[in-house]
């Protein structure tokens, strides 16, 4: 399949895959270096944002992916997941964060925002294959 | 819009892939323009011109 042979897609995963090993190994990283309720010093601070790098670098990828993507409908079906996504991690942000203020759920730690858009991109592939692009 | 891509392609015994390989796009590119799913740029939808060696509106029409 050309989207798995187009260079665009070889070179995004390439560098989403090393950022996504880095995000889970600093994950843990943090958890075990870190003991819970920690003061916010420069070693502290700098072990919990390497994560944030890592996602720094999975957003990367992404962009570039859809500026390096030269195939202009491949490119319009990422857009479109994008789009679903941003709007999935909106409404459950936007909604969550209304029942956090009038009821006593727990709240929504912000890091999930990231893995919660990310599973926009899923719902807006399954939207695609529904409509049979 | 219509198009008159699969006829096209069809009269010169190229399947999709082939086409998409000559255009330098995807074949599921190919199909969803072929199925009307999606309309090609102006500048893509030149080269499919050029590659049939007609003019655009031979290719494709208004619905």
């Amino acid at each position: 399949m050309f989207a798995q042979k187009a260079p665009a897609y070889r070179r995004y995963l390439r560098r989403f895959i090393p950022a996504s090993l880095l995000y889970v190994v600093a994950i843990f990283l943090a958890s075990w270096l870190i003991p819970d309720g920690a003061a916010a010093t420069a070693l502290t601070v700098g072990i919990a944002l390497l994560p944030g790098l890592a996602i720094i670098g999975m957003i990367w990828a992404m962009g570039r992916l859809l500026v390096e993507l030269d195939d202009e409908y491949l490119r319009m079906l990422e857009v479109q997941k994008a789009l679903v996504a941003t709007g999935f991690a909106l409404a459950v942000a936007g909604t969550w964060g209304l029942l956090e203020i009038y009821t006593d759920v727990p709240k929504l730690p912000v890091f999930l925002i990231f893995p919660v858009w990310c599973g926009g991109l899923f719902l807006g592939q399954l939207w695609q294959k529904a409509r049979g692009a | 819009m219509k198009n008159r891509l699969k006829v096209l392609r069809a009269e010169r015994d190229w399947s999709q892939q082939v086409l998409a390989e000559q255009l330098g796009i995807s074949r599921q590119s190919v199909n969803a323009i072929e199925t009307g799913k999606y309309d090609p740029s102006l500048p893509l939808a030149f080269r499919i011109a050029d590659l049939f060696g007609l003019a655009i509106e031979e290719i494709f029409q208004r619905d």
